[in-house]
């Protein structure tokens, strides 16, 4: 019998959890805190397993909890990549980028950087712009819910007053500048479609957010965008829209009155705020 | 009723997503809820607003998984100071975490890892206990692990480790007779022995659920139906408890709410039978 003080227990049991190789090449990793051949001296064989077998019902169970979460959050990325593909993905990247949460719903927050280098994966950039994509919407799920400005708080201001005032989106609220059509992928996973996309260079613009607690995605044209970033950049809006007239294309009068009609009536903003 | 008068809720459900829907538009008559902190810590969306709802209408208790009450990093400020901040706002009757660690140097790897029964683990758990029930500024409930590992160095059973635990940190029990069931099954233990000496006057909550049985040892996965011998344990248990609030747990391939809270169900006659015969104790 063997007693590791209780900080060296931990710490090996831990190391051998997390290792992504055999249970064997577990053990023999952690050899600085426990000789391989030590095992049997701190944990006991049952009726029908050895102590190695016994340890490895939790190592087999980490990768799998790993990818359970993590598929939660990025469903698009697993099906685009496979059950294998997304299993390799996770592997590398909870090496990386282990979990130092309480929470798993901070697992993923490094995924769509570490992809970037992630070993031999095909069609990276395609998986870096979806990977955001769904980021975006998980940050979207968890923010709060702010009260949308009412159509009675618009009318109540002066005309003349619209060219200095800034309008603060609601906190359930992403923009996205994405270069392949991942929006289009993950509609066709939501509509249950299967009209998947192929991975092709198709620049897109989107507003991620959120009304009535129902998560909601909008695509823009550049122009539109443009503007939306500089409004949620806290720009006045007199500012703003010369800046999308002098942009040109798309940003025409009509078009500007379309575009705020529109982000009014989905709820993007929930108030207006002197410039001053 | 236990050492500290906390009530008996009657049977009751996890809150889990996909029942969402079903609990806010049909409202079921169910007992009470048991909800797990960490899916509601960091989230001011929908989760958030539907905890909100369900609080409203029924009694809450807190089940968390990444305390690591035995760990050796330090104790979580910052977790704990949300977990007390989510205690209050749903008026949580009490706070349950297990007996485990759940990682080190800064890391989680979100499995409730086991301890070994030691009198250095129980002295380094027991400070903890003491800390964290200062900080919530209620007495923590510890839940009894499944166990898949059984380490050389344990001088004392687990059962033993939970008493000396509830006497010298003043905590709570949360009994969980499928992991009963599951470890004593993995490490070979006759399981009555373990539920007729717990502390019975610790014991605040019962939780009980399914299994799988992969023949050379059991998961504790929440996916079935309680097996016969589960319930068998929990009506022993009961009998030594008195009516104790009692949950069913399933996690795993989740069923519609009706067949969940109809398992749930099967509690009330294995509460109500408790007292028809004398209970022959298996001593350790």
């Amino acid at each position: 019998m063997l007693e590791l003080p209780l900080g060296r227990m931990q710490r090996w049991m831990q190391e051998v959890v997390v290792h992504p190789g055999t249970v064997g090449e577990a053990i023999a990793s952690a050899r600085r805190e426990l000789p391989p051949e030590r095992l049997a001296d701190v944990v006991l064989p049952s009726r029908t397993l050895t102590p190695a077998e016994r340890v490895e019902i939790y190592q087999r169970m980490y990768l799998l909890r790993m990818e359970e979460a993590l598929g939660v959050d990025y469903p698009g990325l697993q099906h685009f990549l496979g059950n294998d593909g997304f299993r390799r993905l996770v592997r590398d990247y909870v090496a990386s980028f282990p979990s130092r949460s309480y929470t798993l719903n901070r697992l993923g927050d490094h995924l769509a950087e570490f992809i970037l280098t992630a070993p031999g994966l095909r069609h990276r950039a395609f998986c870096h712009d979806l990977a955001r994509l769904e980021l975006g919407m998980t940050e979207v799920f968890d923010e709060a819910e702010t009260p949308a400005l009412s159509a009675k708080a618009v009318a109540a201001v002066p005309a003349e007053s619209w060219p200095e005032l800034r309008l603060r989106p609601i906190a359930a609220f992403r923009l996205l500048a994405v270069r392949y059509p991942v929006n289009a992928y993950v509609d066709s996973m939501d509509r249950k479609t299967h009209r998947y996309p192929r991975p092709r260079r198709k620049d897109t613009w989107l507003a991620v957010f959120r009304r009535d607690y129902s998560l909601r995605r909008l695509e823009l044209s550049r122009p539109a965008y443009d503007l939306l970033s500089d409004l949620a950049a806290g720009r006045v809006l007199g500012e703003a829209v010369t800046t999308a007239a002098r942009r040109g294309a798309g940003a025409r009068e009509s078009q500007l009155y379309r575009w705020f009609r529109q982000w009014m009536s989905s709820g993007l903003f929930a108030g207006i705020e002197s410039g001053g | 009723m236990n050492l500290f008068s906390l009530p008996d809720l009657g049977i009751g459900v996890g809150l889990r997503t996909v029942h969402f829907g079903h609990i806010l538009s049909r409202r079921p008559a169910v007992d009470w809820f048991e909800v797990l902190s960490e899916n509601f810590m960091d989230t001011r969306g929908r989760p958030l607003w539907v905890l909100d709802q369900v609080a409203e209408r029924y009694p809450i208790a807190l089940h968390g998984v990444s305390m690591s009450i035995g760990g050796t990093d330090p104790l979580d400020r910052e977790y704990l100071r949300k977990l007390k901040a989510l205690a209050e706002r749903t008026r949580a009757h009490w706070v349950s975490d297990h007996l485990c660690w759940t990682g080190v140097a800064g890391r989680n790897v979100h499995d409730l890892l086991p301890m070994p029964y030691t009198e250095e683990a129980l002295r380094h758990t027991a400070t903890r206990v003491r800390q964290v029930s200062e900080i919530l500024e209620r007495p923590l409930v510890l839940e009894n692990p499944s166990s898949y590992v059984e380490f050389a160095a344990s001088s004392m059973t687990e059962w033993e480790f939970l008493s000396r635990l509830g006497e010298e940190a003043e905590c709570g029990l949360l009994l969980d007779v499928n992991n009963v069931y599951v470890s004593s099954f993995n490490h070979g233990f006759d399981p009555r022995v373990y539920i007729d000496n717990v502390p019975a006057d610790r014991v605040v909550q019962y939780h009980v659920a399914g299994h799988t049985n992969k023949g050379t040892h059991i998961l504790d996965t929440h996916s079935d139906h309680a097996v016969a011998e589960v319930w068998e344990l929990f009506r022993r248990s009961c009998r030594r408890t008195g009516n104790v609030s009692t949950l069913y747990e399933w996690d795993e391939d989740i069923p519609d709410f009706e067949v969940l809270h109809a398992e749930a169900l099967k509690a009330r006659a294995y509460r109500e039978e408790r007292a028809a015969e004398p209970l022959q104790v298996v001593r350790a």
